[in-house]
């Protein structure tokens, strides 16, 4: 089945209608044990490197059956670089998503016009119809993926699944065809009913937070080190799943309605209410730390910083900031800031 | 030419005798924010890009921290404001105009130093970054004022028509709905005369600083950066203002002096070269070395940038009549943050309009949307259009961050590879 790739750096891609076209909604993520080569000749190295990690790949080739690209407006780099993909990619779908910063009634409108606009290129491009019914469908199937996702975070909760063993999963649903996704998130939600306490009370449950973290070998490296994500607001994580699609309404204006009002990102404004979002699961949760990783050169995650340090010294939960170069060889540096907060809390 | 026109006679300066007043502009700019506060007067940070006018057009003073940023830069404080803001936690890969903000407003810094005072409320914009929208955020909350932020959407290359015109509404609407904003905050009316003469003042600005620009394609360049870097402030602190167009108009009549008697800013102009990018606020006279090679800057797309009325579609009876349609569709159509191919073929117009010999791109550390996309602007400019350029690191606000010493050996090099071009 043809794929569509999406180059963001949230979650701010409406897949619906990616499926209602026909397509599978295919994210890219970055390989960390690959180094930027190719990539460097567009961008400066003092540019985020998950996103140079992305363009290496893509100029490389991508998985043979994607055929167009869509790009979503998120930091400052995913929107200049949609420029350097048109110069080194060939497809003959490439398409940069104004999903907007702002989250108010201005900015709903817009993007349903821009939601529309996507719509509408991806019908003129591949000569196909997109149909209110087809959207339905694929909201549906969505929210069901949505719910199931948000039931097998629980299971986190209860220790019985691992943090990054949820991650992992979260990221198979966002490059399978969605029916093999639910198949494999209802298999998986059977097993967790029936199974016991897996992991140990000593573990430090933790919320995890910052750049969207796509490598499971950094929470594989956290839970070594005795801490256990219990919960995340990351785009490979809860975001992808906390609110649901409205299936009553106009699906155009459903689809945009949710991303608008689901859990703000960084990216977007004001993103010093990403804190709320935080302080909202830290005590829903009672994690005993919060970890912030920021990719290297991430600025949304950068100016809020110190901001969240701030908020949670006051809240009184224990806060580590971390950033981190995207390759594997790294995470040992950050064995002692990591093992050094675990002895803190 | 008038009696007194040829007592001037005009002699060969690096600088303009006109720029002079520029310190007295400016001067009376930091003395009225001074005085609205003391009159009790609204008065608003705004990011540069953001459309200052309608402050003006509201009688609110408007204060630019960019500006300011680089008063401290010049002044040789910025590295120590830049150090402090990383003491609160701020990243060091951060812009470093937004640091030395932060360090600004924590030392309780003076204008002089570069200090800015609390706002009534903060007007930011994504039209050129999104660190404007963090920056404002982050201060806004520091001083616990209101903060309203418009978000621009981004063009990219393969932006279609029937996009451009919606992007352009979603921005009048927001425009419309800051003006509501500033009612509720200032209590002041919007009036429809007032902002047609901030308009008009505007559009009048622009204008002249575009015929100035003119007359720097002339050999030999009557105007080097000396005139240019400082004198682009009015534009983005004073739009709408009357005094520094009168200002830019002896500037203006100085420089076409110059150019009707032959005479250059350089006493030899052998290399006519492009600064794509922000200075070196804090080391201005680095760019001074350029004149022992005989090279001159004789077009910056940053200081020309902000003489924004360049869009064909924006003429002065829509600046008179729709002011808040003209900003929005000036807004999108900014020179600053062109897509990489209106960007790649401006450059090829520019350097063949200008005459110029090569170019000087700087890659700013601290400012990634602007060296984003730089590498692959060089590229076709070199390998489509056979334009020297070099690229040179470094950063606007951060002295740290410039290596002189090899910075001047590529700049060097470069003027070698210039001269040997000449020779074929």
């Amino acid at each position: 089945m043809k794929k569509i790739g999406i180059f963001d750096s949230g979650v701010e891609t409406p897949e619906e209608i990616i499926m209602a076209a026909g397509f599978v909604p295919f994210r890219l993520f970055g390989d960390p044990t690959l180094q930027p080569e190719k990539a460097n000749e567009h961008i400066p190295p003092t540019h985020c490197i998950w996103t140079r990690n992305l363009l290496e790949q893509a100029i490389a080739g991508l998985d043979e059956d994607i055929v167009g690209i869509v790009s979503s407006h998120g930091c400052d780099r995913t929107n200049r670089e949609f420029d350097i993909w048109l110069e080194c990619l060939n497809y003959k779908f490439m398409f940069f998503l104004n999903s907007p910063r702002k989250r108010d009634d201005v900015a709903f409108k817009f993007f349903i016009d821009d939601l529309i606009e996507f719509k509408n290129q991806l019908q003129d491009t591949f000569n196909i119809e997109i149909t209110d019914e087809k959207l339905k469908v694929s909201i549906q199937k969505m929210n069901k993926i949505r719910k199931l996702l948000k039931e097998i975070s629980e299971y986190r909760t209860k220790y019985i699944l691992k943090g990054s063993e949820f991650h992992a999963l979260v990221k198979k649903v966002q490059q399978y065809p969605k029916d093999d996704a639910l198949h494999i998130l209802e298999t998986r939600l059977k097993e967790l009913k029936e199974s016991r306490v897996l992991i140990s009370n000593d573990m430090k449950p933790i919320l995890l937070t910052g750049s969207d973290i796509d490598d499971t070998e950094l929470i594989v490296l956290l839970e070594s080190l005795g801490f256990h994500v219990i919960i995340d607001d990351l785009g490979v994580g809860t975001k992808y799943f906390w609110n649901s699609v409205s299936e009553n309404e106009n699906p155009i204006e459903a689809i945009a309605k949710y991303h608008i009002t689901k859990p703000i990102y960084s990216t977007k404004f004001p993103s010093y209410e990403r804190y709320n979002v935080l302080e909202f699961l830290a005590k829903k949760y009672q994690v005993v730390g919060v970890i912030n990783i920021a990719q290297k050169f991430c600025e949304p995650v950068l100016y809020d910083h110190p901001y969240l340090h701030k908020k949670f010294k006051e809240l009184g939960i224990p806060y580590l900031f971390v950033e981190m170069t995207y390759n594997r060889e790294s995470y040992s540096q950050l064995n002692t800031r990591f093992s050094a907060f675990a002895e803190m809390i | 030419m008038s009696a007194k026109e040829k007592s001037i006679k005009p002699q060969h300066n690096k600088m303009l005798n006109a720029t002079q007043g520029l310190k007295n502009i400016m001067g009376r700019h930091f003395l009225a924010i001074e005085q609205a506060y003391r009159d009790g007067k609204p008065t608003a940070w705004a990011t540069s890009g953001s459309p200052v006018e309608m402050l003006y057009a509201m009688d609110v003073q408007p204060m630019l921290p960019e500006n300011s940023a680089t008063v401290s830069a010049a002044q040789k404080y910025s590295q120590n404001f830049i150090e402090l803001a990383e003491a609160e936690g701020f990243s060091y890969d951060l812009c470093s105009y937004f640091k030395t903000n932060v360090g600004a407003v924590l030392s309780n810094a003076g204008m002089a130093e570069g200090g800015t005072r609390k706002p009534s409320f903060m007007l930011s914009t994504d039209v050129i970054c999104d660190t404007h929208v963090n920056w404002f955020q982050v201060q806004a909350e520091r001083f616990n004022v209101p903060h309203y932020s418009i978000d621009v959407p981004h063009v990219v290359s393969n932006t279609t028509n029937r996009q451009y015109n919606y992007f352009k509404n979603y921005i009048t609407e927001q425009l419309y709905e800051f003006i509501d904003f500033m009612q509720e905050v200032t209590g002041h009316e919007y009036n429809e005369e007032n902002a047609r003469q901030v308009s008009e003042n505007s559009w009048n600005l622009s204008k002249v600083w575009q015929d100035i620009y003119e007359l720097r394609k002339c050999i030999p360049c009557p105007i080097s950066t000396r005139d240019t870097f400082g004198g682009l402030f009015p534009l983005f602190t004073m739009p709408g203002l009357k005094e520094p167009i009168k200002l830019y108009k002896r500037m203006y009549k100085e420089a076409k002096m110059r150019v009707d008697e032959g005479i250059g800013a350089l006493e030899k102009e052998d290399f006519r070269l492009m600064f794509e990018g922000i200075p070196f606020w804090y080391n201005l006279k680095y760019f001074g070395q350029l004149e022992r090679w005989n090279a001159i800057i004789v077009y910056e797309p940053y200081t020309y940038a902000f003489s924004k009325y360049m869009n064909p579609k924006v003429t002065k009876e829509m600046v008179l009549n729709k002011p808040i349609e003209a900003m929005s569709e000036l807004m999108l159509s900014f020179w600053y943050v062109y897509d990489l191919e209106t960007r790649i073929k401006k450059f090829e117009e520019t350097v063949k309009d200008w005459s110029i010999d090569g170019v000087l791109l700087h890659n700013n550390l601290s400012c990634r949307p602007n060296s984003c996309g730089m590498y692959d602007l060089k590229r076709h400019l070199m390998d489509d259009y056979d334009i020297p350029c070099l690229i040179i690191d470094a950063d606007m606000n951060d002295p740290r961050k410039l290596n002189e010493t090899q910075t001047l050996n590529q700049i060097e090099s470069f003027i070698e590879i210039l001269r040997q071009r000449k020779k074929t």
